[in-house]
């Protein structure tokens, strides 16, 4: 017992001592005995002698108020001689911060002044890194989860050794200085210029929003991105997004080199939120405008010459990363249709709005609204309707193998390489009840007519009704998997026996709030709260495009007998009458108005 | 002369205690002030001496000092009141409260008002960089300028 507590109260008194000892015999208080030391011997005269013998360690400390979020700077507490001449020579920490004409410090009289005053300026507005820590790892933003490790020739330890190589820190600092020097002929920040050059070349405007800059919805704001990620975070994320986040939809962009993506991840550091040197009448100015002009004045329109439009519109197509979400010849980015037989599939007119805002041609399309001169959407629209090389598909599997399995996939499921993209989803062939409960004549008509206002083209130059057959043949056998039998003939009405008016239109809309908004959603968009749980999801019943495509027969067909192969049940099992869906039929034709034109509303 | 065993634990355990209180003594001096403080640090440059041609009397609002250049003698005040902390204004006669009329002479002596204490000198100094160092920790006698 003695024993124990002589140990207890001398260890006690150990830690007690090791505790104060430690903060004694800090590191930085002998760099700055050491400088204080070395300054002493290159003292000229007595009152500066005098001066630094009054001065002893202490935590020196510069408040950084004009950029941003006030900050407070130790760093001088170590590198101490950061502005003092003399010691330029000196290891860091007691290294002079060099002098250079680029970052516009000048020479006067033999002596250098410097553009960015430490006092003014402090050390992390430039550097980043973590000004109040006192300790090398915490105040270079070494440890895990500070988002700003210091910039500077250092290569940060917690960085990815994969990438250390291309992350050398200096070229890096650039981002910093675009904060202020914002101009688009600063010559200080050439590589911020060219990422700014990439992010709308490559067209990451279309998808993402970065205040002031673009206003796309697709992907997250990127206005603060380079407060709240680090640099190989980014880095990663633009090289192989999936690698990421694997549900990430962002394609590789294979035609980006790794100077390139270097480029993109220092103008993406640079946006910060607020730049420094905006005042709030430009801000509001950005706002009111959203930045359309901007976009405008930053993709430099293509002089578009009527005799090589197509030739010209080949290298927009390639130019602009379209390959980046579709497949075109050799090229696939496996997110978005196939483009190598478009001129087959779609008409001018067609592709032409599909330009200039997808969803009038595809309602529910994820494809951006891209920024282009009307010429050269022309140009592209010409090049693309010259698509015109039938694949060889000597049997109903090539076929199927050239036409389909892009979107319904190799087990004929649904899932193809893009299917997770497309909204409707494509069709599951191994549902044998829906596949045997439509008529051939309307399965033959949807290859080669296409279905309005989904992703499924009018194939009928590309096979006629004899191959159309064939392929509906086939995939009987290798994915319904069960003999094709004719469905009965429904008893259904030639025509919507209730005539639409404002009664009947509001019957229908209570019934449908009863009946069908559990799945088709109150506003009938298919995203009732039941759709989370149901595959295929339920139609949007505000496709304006499909609805217009479809007859009042077709919808009383799956309205009174459901869609087999999918959760919408036969309505007729629950008592509803011709009436009743005479009456709904008149509330969604309703909610629906005309459409402007479809895929069928051209040529084809 | 042996010393005993629970003697031996007796003197260990007496110099943990009184060590350790000792100690906690000492931690209580040394840490009852924090050694960083927040807001703007006490020693600060304010330009090179050209910024300050002869006869310039100056102040500098933010940092709370009226700068006075001589010839080539450098001085630097305090423009906060001694009386209740107002910013003191540069005046013709020298410095004067708008607040509660406290008025000083060019070299911050008291010439009227409630102030009851002259206006502080600070030390300056030349850093190595060649700009003036203004340090508000420590006060001269009035009328000591920095020689340039």
């Amino acid at each position: 017992m003695r024993f124990a507590l002589a140990v207890g109260t001398f260890l006690i008194l150990v830690i007690h001592g090791v505790i104060l000892y430690n903060q004694f015999s800090h590191k930085w208080e002998a760099h700055q005995i050491a400088y204080f030391n070395q300054a002493k011997a290159m003292a000229k005269g007595e009152a500066e002698r005098a001066s630094l013998e009054a001065r002893g360690p202490r935590i020196e400390q510069t408040v950084v108020a004009d950029f941003g979020e006030t900050r407070v700077d130790r760093c001088i507490t170590c590198h101490i001689a950061s502005d003092d001449p003399r010691f330029s020579t000196y290891q860091q920490p007691l290294k002079t911060h060099p002098y250079s004409l680029a970052m516009g410090d000048v020479q006067k009289n033999g002596r250098w002044e410097r553009r960015h005053k430490f006092s003014e300026f402090g050390c992390t507005v430039c550097h980043d890194g973590q000004g109040r820590g006192l300790s090398p790892k915490d105040a270079h933003g070494e440890d895990e989860y500070w988002p700003d490790p210091i910039l500077g020739a250092a290569v940060q330890e917690n960085w990815r050794k994969e990438f250390v190589p291309m992350l050398r820190g200096k070229e890096y600092l650039e981002a910093n200085c675009a904060q202020c020097h914002t101009g688009a002929h600063f010559t200080g920040t050439p590589t911020v210029r060219k990422g700014m050059d990439l992010f709308y070349a490559s067209n990451c405007y279309g998808c993402h929003r970065i205040e002031g800059l673009s206003d796309g919805t697709i992907g997250p704001d990127l206005t603060e991105v380079g407060r709240k990620f680090k640099i190989d975070y980014l880095y990663t994320r633009i090289k192989d997004p999936k690698s990421v986040l694997a549900t990430s939809i962002m394609p590789k962009f294979n035609m980006l080199s790794d100077q390139d993506i270097k480029a993109l991840v220092i103008f993406l550091k640079s946006r910060k939120g607020k730049n420094f040197s905006e005042t709030e009448m430009d801000r509001y100015r950005l706002r009111a405008t959203g930045g359309a002009e901007l976009v405008q004045a930053h993709i430099k329109p293509v002089q578009i010459n009527p005799a090589q439009m197509a030739k010209q519109g080949e290298q927009l197509v390639l130019d602009r990363a379209c390959t980046a979400c579709h497949k075109l010849g050799a090229k696939d980015g496996a997110i978005a249709p196939d483009l190598s037989f478009e001129g087959l599939v779609k008409d001018p007119a067609w592709l032409d709005s599909h330009f200039r805002n997808p969803r009038i041609t595809m309602p529910d399309s994820i494809m951006p609204a891209f920024r282009f001169t009307d010429d050269e959407f022309k140009a592209m629209t010409s090049y693309l309707s010259g698509l015109k090389a039938v694949p060889a598909m000597p049997t109903p599997e090539a076929t199927y193998k050239a036409l389909c399995l892009r979107c319904h996939g190799e087990k004929g499921d649904g899932r193809g390489l893009i299917a997770e993209h497309l909204d409707p989803s494509p069709r599951d062939f191994t549902k044998a009840a829906f596949m045997n409960s439509k008529p051939m004549g309307r399965l033959v008509a949807s290859i080669s007519k296409g279905v309005d206002g989904t992703s499924m083209p009018a194939w009928g130059k590309l096979v006629d009704e004899k191959q159309a057959t064939a392929l509906l043949g086939y995939i009987q056998t290798a994915f319904v998997k069960e003999p094709r039998q004719e469905p009965k003939a429904r008893n259904l009405p030639a025509a919507n026996p209730v005539a639409s008016s404002p009664e009947s239109i509001a019957r229908g809309e209570a019934t449908f709030v009863n009946r069908c908004a559990g799945c088709h959603g109150r506003k009938g968009d298919g995203k009732g709260p039941n759709s989370l749980d149901i595959l295929p999801k339920p139609r949007n019943l505000r496709n304006g495009l499909f609805m217009a495509s479809v007859n009042d027969t077709r919808l009383f067909d799956s309205i009174l007998y459901g869609v087999q192969g999918t959760a919408m049940p036969s309505w007729i099992d629950y008592g509803m009458s011709n009436n009743d869906v005479g009456d709904l039929v008149n509330f969604l034709r309703n909610l629906n108005p005309k459409p402007k034109g479809g895929q069928n509303a051209g040529t084809i | 002369m042996a010393v005993s065993r629970r003697r031996m634990l007796a003197w260990i355990t007496g110099t943990g205690l009184v060590g350790s209180g000792v100690l906690s003594a000492v931690s209580n001096f040394v840490f009852i002030k924090p050694r960083a403080t927040y807001g703007q640090p006490q020693r600060f440059s304010i330009g090179k001496p050209d910024d300050f041609p002869a006869g310039t009397r100056i102040a500098l609002e933010a940092r709370r000092i009226c700068v006075v250049r001589e010839g080539n003698k450098l001085a630097a005040l305090s423009t906060t009141c001694t009386h209740l902390g107002c910013i003191v204004g540069l005046a013709d006669t020298g410095f004067a409260c708008p607040c509660h009329g406290s008025r000083f002479d060019s070299d911050g002596t008291v010439t009227g008002g409630p102030a009851p204490r002259a206006l502080p000198w600070y030390k300056i100094t030349l850093a190595p960089n060649g700009e003036i160092e203004v340090d508000k920790d420590t006060e001269i006698t009035p009328g000591s300028y920095l020689t340039l």
